[in-house]
């Protein structure tokens, strides 16, 4: 069965890109477009991987994995992260709330694949 | 370095090694716990286990490794030693200096010895098994034991796989990160050939988290990527999990060749094996922070934490140190304090002066071993002499040089395309001479391009090309160091200096002069042939000037000139200010120093031919007429005549003369002492010395009393036979 990625961005083109590359590659893609859509989307399901962006509105992406964390389900679903080169503060605060994978924006579609092949194989 | 002679350091090493865990484990038996001994005792086994994988010698690896996991517990006070152990570790030293000695060989182990090994390490492993027991469920985790890595292609350098070690942190599984994900991923880079578990950090069943990683992986991995992309797969997990990647040997050859290749300049070592892709950036960069830690050398502490092949960082090494031997060869100059050398050459004038006395005093004294002696002394003076005076000597091509910038600007300055070429740049001169000279130099070369070279239309009406060329060149010429300016531009125009110096009262009108006197009127104090003054030679400071530096430095100078040809300045330099080969003569009873370098010959002066020359101003030198000069004449020296005259023939760049002295004394080495101001204006003097005997000597001024010479003889027109 496909693994299955939650994409959490308020850029829906983005999104797109993304899940078009992901899907390409084999995998399931579930969108949401902030922190508080994508909260609502983890109902029990299996995640095999979070990709999210980290400012974003009604919840920031930091927030949502603190959040995520907290289910038992998603414990121990790896998080990717986006985030622009400058914000090294925001990385730390990220990684206190569990995501130690960071892919930096902009990104090339490969890039994103590489890094995700790194934690989930299709 | 060599890989075999390395394999040949490690058996010596191992052999070494084993022959002390021998010692100690016989020595335990009597000082039980000391943990000195069981220290040295593990010690041993690891390094022997930690070499053995630089070489791929796997078996030995995974034999050592078990019999090192047992004397980590004997060390940590786990198990306790007693003599049927110390009977195993025995046996088990034995195996591997067996296994050390197929090293040695080149070969595997034979069926035999790996029954042998097989059986050690089942009976270590019981005694592994001790803690063992209680974790032996281990979560249901597929567990092989390290033994089981055993060889792979066994042979010293025949294993072609990258060995990748891996150790989680605990929180791995708590960052989402799964161990597993990452080792799948490397499996799309490339081929796992063989996976191990290591399973020695996780914790009794009673004490294990099921939340945290204990685990770590070998792996030996099959990929062509390059050590980056390798390391690459481990990005997410960097800072919790150990990574350790040792390239396969046939890339060890491959990062030899590359650290050879490497371009010839300074490196820092790290950079070196991060350029030949033997580390990587991440791993230089914890490495230098674990160097600032221990303050040791950056290639000890890669080669501690086993990241780099010892044969690549000595290859690195050795590839630094060439790079700086060649370097060092390039630089291999010291500077000294121009002060020093002069006190040095002071020094070695007084020396001279005293070695002159001693050789003087040696002679009346009519002692044969004195005179010797004396004579050797002298002969050792000159020799340092010489050499001191080699030290004064640099090369004009820096000063050269100076002139490309200056002859840029100046030609853009004015509006023509000039070029300058330089040749005789590596002609040596005093370094007193080379400081003065640069100031005439520019100005000669400043007026070559303003007044001598012509604009381009000008140039292309006179069929050449639109580019002058200026030219800068020098060369030694009997004792002389000449450099010439010369220029490809309109000449001198003979009949425009010689107008306008009538017109400036420098010459009267109805002077008859010759070619090179009219050309040397250029050089006369407030002589300006140029109808407009440009900014660049109009600046009052004349060719007049020049001729005084040049003469101040005992040199002269002389102008070449063909109109529309170009021109060229020669400037002749002596090669040294301070020391010189002297040719000592007598006149009545003073004594004068002739610069050795400026003579030619020396003739006696007979009775018949100095008549003859009397009548006619002139001596005949086989057949060729050399104007002469009476010493005792020109400096009015009082005493009788002597009988019997003799002639010095001396040559200045082109001229010759004879100077008529009494008595020829010899060679002489003559310190120049420059003369009081008040002499200044005594011609044909060029300085003084002082002779062994404390007398004073006056060195003569060759070139202008050459000058003299000839031009009273071009003046009165010879009367030639």
């Amino acid at each position: 069965m496909a693994k299955t990625i939650l994409v959490v961005d308020d850029s829906a083109s983005l999104r797109q890109v993304v899940s078009i590359a992901l899907k390409g590659a084999g995998y399931d893609v579930i969108e949401a477009c902030d922190g508080r859509d994508a909260l609502a989307k983890l109902t029990g399901q299996k995640i095999h991987l979070i990709i999210s962006d980290v400012n974003m509105p009604n919840m920031d992406g930091i927030t949502f994995v603190k959040e995520a964390k907290q289910k038992p389900e998603y414990k121990f679903t790896p998080v990717i992260m986006l985030t622009t080169e400058a914000g090294e503060d925001k990385k730390q605060a990220g990684q206190a709330a569990g995501a130690k994978a960071w892919v930096v924006k902009p990104f090339q579609p490969t890039q994103m694949l590489t890094a995700v092949s790194k934690l989930v194989l299709p | 370095m060599d890989l075999d002679d390395a394999l040949k350091t490690y058996i010596i090493e191992s052999r070494e090694l084993l022959e002390q865990m021998e010692d100690a484990l016989l020595r335990i038996e009597q000082a039980q716990d000391d943990p000195e001994i069981i220290n040295a005792i593990f010690r041993a086994a690891h390094t022997i286990k930690g070499s053995a994988g630089l070489f791929g010698l796997e078996y030995i690896v995974a034999f050592t490794h078990v019999a090192e996991s047992v004397l980590d517990k004997v060390r940590g006070n786990a198990l306790h030693i007693d003599p049927e152990l110390v009977a195993l570790l025995l046996e088990s030293g034995d195996h591997i200096g067996t296994l050390v000695e197929h090293a040695a060989q080149g070969d595997e182990p034979d069926a035999d010895s790996e029954r042998h090994g097989a059986e050690l390490i089942a009976r270590l492993n019981t005694y592994l098994g001790h803690r063992d027991e209680q974790t032996a469920a281990k979560g249901g985790m597929p567990v092989e034991h390290a033994p089981q890595i055993e060889r792979e292609g066994g042979h010293s350098v025949a294993t072609d796989n990258w060995h990748i070690s891996l150790r989680f942190g605990k929180d791995v599984l708590r960052n989402g990160m799964d161990p597993l994900s990452f080792v799948r991923y490397l499996g799309t880079l490339g081929r796992i050939i063989r996976i191990v578990t290591v399973v020695e950090a996780v914790p009794p069943i009673s004490q294990l988290d099921a939340e945290s990683c204990h685990l770590g992986f070998e792996i030996s991995f099959q990929s062509d990527a390059d050590k980056a992309t390798i390391e690459g797969a481990f990005e997410f997990v960097r800072d919790d999990c150990l990574v350790h990647i040792m390239p396969p040997h046939s890339k060890v050859a491959e990062y030899l060749d590359l650290i050879r290749d490497l371009p010839e300049e300074e490196m820092k070592l790290g950079e070196m094996l991060v350029k030949c892709g033997t580390l990587t950036l991440d791993e230089l960069k914890k490495a230098l922070q674990k160097q600032a830690d221990w303050q040791r050398p950056i290639g000890e502490v890669l080669l501690e934490n086993n990241i780099v092949r010892p044969e690549v960082v000595a290859a690195a090494l050795d590839k630094q140190k060439q790079v700086k031997d060649s370097k060092t060869v390039e630089n291999n100059l010291i500077r000294v304090d121009a002060e020093k050398l002069d006190q040095l050459i002071n020094l070695i004038g007084e020396l001279t002066i005293a070695s002159a006395g001693t050789a003087l005093v040696a002679q009346r004294a009519g002692i044969s071993e004195l005179q010797e002696a004396a004579s050797t002394l002298s002969r050792l003076v000159e020799e340092v002499r010489d050499t001191a005076l080699t030290l004064r000597m640099v090369q004009i091509g820096g000063t050269f040089n100076r002139f490309q910038r200056v002859v840029r600007d100046v030609s853009k300055e004015l509006g023509k395309d000039i070029e300058l070429v330089i040749s005789g740049a590596e002609t040596e001169l005093d370094k007193t001479v080379v400081e003065k000279i640069g100031d005439p130099l520019t100005h000669l070369v400043r007026n070559s391009m303003d007044h001598g070279i012509e604009s381009a239309e000008v140039r292309l009406a006179g069929g050449k090309p639109a580019k002058g060329t200026l030219r800068l060149n020098a060369y030694h010429d009997s004792g002389s160091i000449v450099i010439e300016v010369g220029d490809d531009g309109g000449g001198l125009k003979k009949e425009k200096i010689l107008q306008k110096a009538i017109e400036k009262g420098l010459v009267a009108p109805d002077a008859n002069l010759s070619d090179k006197e009219i050309f040397n009127l250029i050089f006369e104090a407030g002589f300006s042939t140029a109808d407009t003054v440009s900014n660049l030679s109009g600046r009052g400071v004349g060719m007049d000037v020049v001729r005084r530096n040049i003469n101040a430095l005992r040199g002269s100078i002389d102008i070449e000139s063909e109109p529309g040809a170009g021109t060229t300045i020669r400037i002749r330099l002596p090669l040294t200010l301070a020391i010189i080969d002297g040719f000592l003569v007598g006149v009545g009873s003073s004594s004068f120093v002739i610069p050795l370098d400026l003579v030619v010959e020396c003739i006696e002066l007979s009775e018949e031919d100095k008549y003859a020359a009397e009548a006619r101003n002139y001596l005949s030198l086989r057949g060729q007429v050399l104007p002469y000069m009476r010493l005792r004449d020109l400096f009015d020296v009082k005493g009788e005549r002597v009988r019997r005259e003799n002639v010095v023939v001396v040559q200045y760049g082109n001229a010759r003369a004879g100077l008529v002295v009494d008595t020829l004394q010899g060679e002489f080495q003559t310190v120049i002492k420059p003369m009081g101001r008040i002499f200044s204006h005594v011609n044909g003097i060029g300085g003084s010395t002082i002779l062994g005997s404390g007398e004073v000597a006056l060195i003569l001024d060759v070139p202008r009393l050459v000058q003299r010479v000839t031009t009273q003889v071009e003046k009165n027109g010879l009367e030639l036979a």
